[in-house]
């Protein structure tokens, strides 16, 4: 049985018009990631790693180029229709968690489900089940500002998978952590990983990258590198918490 | 449908939230529509208020009569011509009396204004002492509250027996029943037979500080000759009216031997003759309530525009987030349009709080001097004004709303304050 790849990227570019001048950002990308894979996109700065992510993510459209995540080509839906794939496809976990400050835990790992139209007493089920699943169940009423920077993440992280994506789209998701506490976030994501979820990381750093099976090096807006880890650096994920 | 409707509802929540998040600035921001509510409830308060005291004028003084009077109660016509004509005469006003076909009923009265009464120490002036038939005691409109009214014999035999207004009883003994009690009126004795129901409105206030007695009695006080006269009759429906004008002026230009050319000498008055005076006061409300009213409002849809601004800048990261988890941009418009919705409806529901205890306060406190004022908002304007104050929402939340609505999400989500 041939899997049907999650993404496929076909040429894929981006110009941006930054005052008289065109910025291409991206300069024809052909990528292609399976269901369960644990990539990492890296890149320097400027390298147009970010740009990718904002497409992949459905946040932005290509200037060119074709866009299949899950069997439907996302390069030329509206953006009511984007808004969609982004509430059901995808999870997003940011560097700087991009929290609801005056929202419980609850409440922000809820959020997805409202404009999905969970009704609410589901939703409240399920957003409690994921705050569990991070470890976060005694956490459930707290707001982002009486919470560790390491929780503020998982609470990110339970926001990502309430709504069971397809992909998990973690960019830079250790940057604003001590290493101690990035490391936990690490067998976090191992851990999803493995109970079968798609999982690309964006990042610079090879510390964070390493962890993952597969790194994607972007360059002047081109794939530079697609290989897959050979020593991949294994963190043996914590026993998720009842 | 069922998809709309859950996110609405947590697009509420989280407009109240917002509100609560910054209550200062959101009581400031929708002060401008607090007083536009306010204005709108105080506006239609008034305006029901006068429909209401115009209701009561036309019941008391019967919407079915028409008074044949020297005066011209509307106040209207050259004073000095008025006060030039003759006196309506005893002997006219019975000669009208008997000519009259088309009346329901015929009573004649003679007033003197401004006159003082006294009961052992205490006194009463600007009293208006009346003198009337006992007819008038069976008009629909007139309602004795104690007692009785007096009686033909009394009237036929100048009995010195007299019924008492409301406000003079207050005056006069307080919470103590009147009856069998003596007043004395131009210092004779007259015994207190009844007391009138309080039925003096806005227009009508001196009803209250009327004393009835029997017209010979009063000729006995005054003489006979010394004031005109009324002539009170009752049509025998009130599509009648025009009817028993009609032949009311043909008998009085008849008996006053006016010549054909001549005008008229007198005038035919009725309730009516107050609704040109409502009209007045209503325009006056409408005038000054509208400008009030809009100015206010223009006030509120500025201000909460301007804060709307704020937020949404303020907000950017939030509307990023909200739309990378899945929010569309309709959901976006739809949130913002409802904080300034919630802004209004909270401004309106604190107007209309602050409204109801100052109406009920002033209802209470007049309630002597302006019975005619409502004690309660009427509950149609205090929709208006909420219905009013929603659309006022969603005028000054459009625009903010819609560049909320357009942020674009890269953009939002790299936002920092």
């Amino acid at each position: 049985m041939t899997t049907q790849p999650l993404i496929v990227l076909e040429g894929i570019t981006k110009h941006y018009r930054m005052g008289d001048e065109i910025v291409q950002a991206l300069r024809g990308i052909d990528l292609q990631i399976n269901p369960n894979e644990y990539v990492a996109i890296m890149g320097p700065s400027g390298s147009g790693k970010s740009t990718l992510m904002n497409i992949l993510g459905c946040l932005d459209w290509p200037t060119s180029g074709r866009y299949v995540l899950d069997g439907v080509d996302v390069s030329q839906l509206d953006d009511a229709a984007l808004a969609a794939i982004r509430n059901r496809k995808i999870g997003f976990v940011f560097q700087t968690f991009n929290l609801l400050p005056r929202a419980t835990a609850l409440k922000n790992v809820e959020l997805p489900l409202i404009y999905a139209g969970v009704p609410p007493q589901q939703r409240r089920q399920r957003a409690i089940a994921a705050l569990e699943s991070v470890g976060l169940g005694d956490r459930l009423r707290h707001k982002p500002p009486e919470l560790s920077g390491g929780q503020r993440q998982r609470v990110a992280i339970a926001r990502a998978l309430v709504t069971e994506p397809s992909l998990i789209l973690a960019d830079e998701p250790t940057g604003n952590l001590d290493s101690k506490t990035g490391e936990e976030i690490m067998q976090l994501f191992e851990r999803i990983w493995r109970e079968g979820n798609t999982v690309l990381l964006v990042t610079h750093e090879d510390d964070i990258a390493r962890h993952a099976r597969r790194i994607i090096r972007i360059r002047d807006g081109r794939v530079e590198s697609d290989h897959i880890n050979p020593t991949p650096h294994v963190v043996e994920p914590i026993e998720q918490q009842q | 449908m069922k998809r709309w409707a859950t996110e609405y509802v947590e697009v509420l929540q989280s407009a109240v939230e917002s509100l609560r998040a910054n209550p200062l600035r959101s009581l400031l921001t929708s002060l401008g529509v607090m007083i536009g509510v306010a204005f709108v409830s105080l506006m239609g308060w008034a305006l029901r208020s006068l429909d209401a005291a115009w209701e009561a004028t036309l019941s008391s003084l019967g919407s079915d009569m028409l008074y044949v009077d020297k005066w011209n109660w509307a106040g209207g016509g050259n004073w000095r011509l008025l006060m030039n004509r003759k006196n309506i005469t005893i002997d006219q006003a019975e000669e009208v009396a008997r000519r009259l076909q088309s009346a329901d009923m015929v009573y004649i009265s003679a007033d003197s204004w401004g006159r003082t009464i006294v009961h052992a120490d205490q006194r009463a002036s600007g009293v208006v002492i009346e003198g009337t038939m006992a007819i008038f005691g069976m008009l629909p409109s007139t309602n004795v509250a104690e007692g009785r009214f007096f009686t033909e014999m009394e009237e036929r035999n100048a009995t010195a027996v007299a019924v008492i207004g409301d406000g003079i009883r207050s005056t006069l003994f307080g919470n103590r029943s009147p009856i069998g009690q003596v007043i004395r009126i131009e210092g004779r004795p007259f015994r207190i037979v009844g007391v009138m129901e309080k039925r003096g409105t806005l227009f009508t206030d001196f009803l209250d500080r009327m004393v009835y007695i029997p017209l010979p009695a009063f000729f006995g006080l005054y003489g006979r000759y010394s004031r005109s006269m009324t002539i009170a009759a009752k049509a025998q429906s009130p599509d009648q009216l025009d009817a028993l004008r009609d032949e009311l002026t043909g008998i009085m230009r008849a008996v006053r031997k006016l010549a054909p050319n001549a005008e008229n000498d007198f005038s035919i008055n009725e309730a009516q003759v107050f609704r040109d005076q409502v009209a007045n006061i209503r325009a006056v409300i409408w005038g000054v309530g509208i400008g009030l009213t809009a100015l206010s409002f223009l006030v509120g849809v500025i201000g909460i525009t301007n804060v709307m601004f704020v937020a949404v800048v303020e907000r950017t990261k939030e509307i990023g987030i909200r739309r990378a988890v899945g929010a569309r941009r309709s959901s976006i418009l739809v949130q913002f349009l409802c904080e300034a919705m919630m802004l209004c409806v909270a401004g309106a529901v604190v107007g209309v709080i602050v409204c109801s205890a100052l109406v009920a306060v002033l209802a209470l406190a007049l309630r002597e001097s302006a019975a005619f004022l409502l004690p309660l908002l009427p509950a149609e304007i205090v929709l208006v004004a909420v219905v009013i104050s929603i659309a006022v929402g969603i005028i000054a939340g459009f625009v903010p709303a819609l560049r909320a609505a357009r942020l674009d999400p890269v953009e939002a989500l790299r936002y920092e304050a």
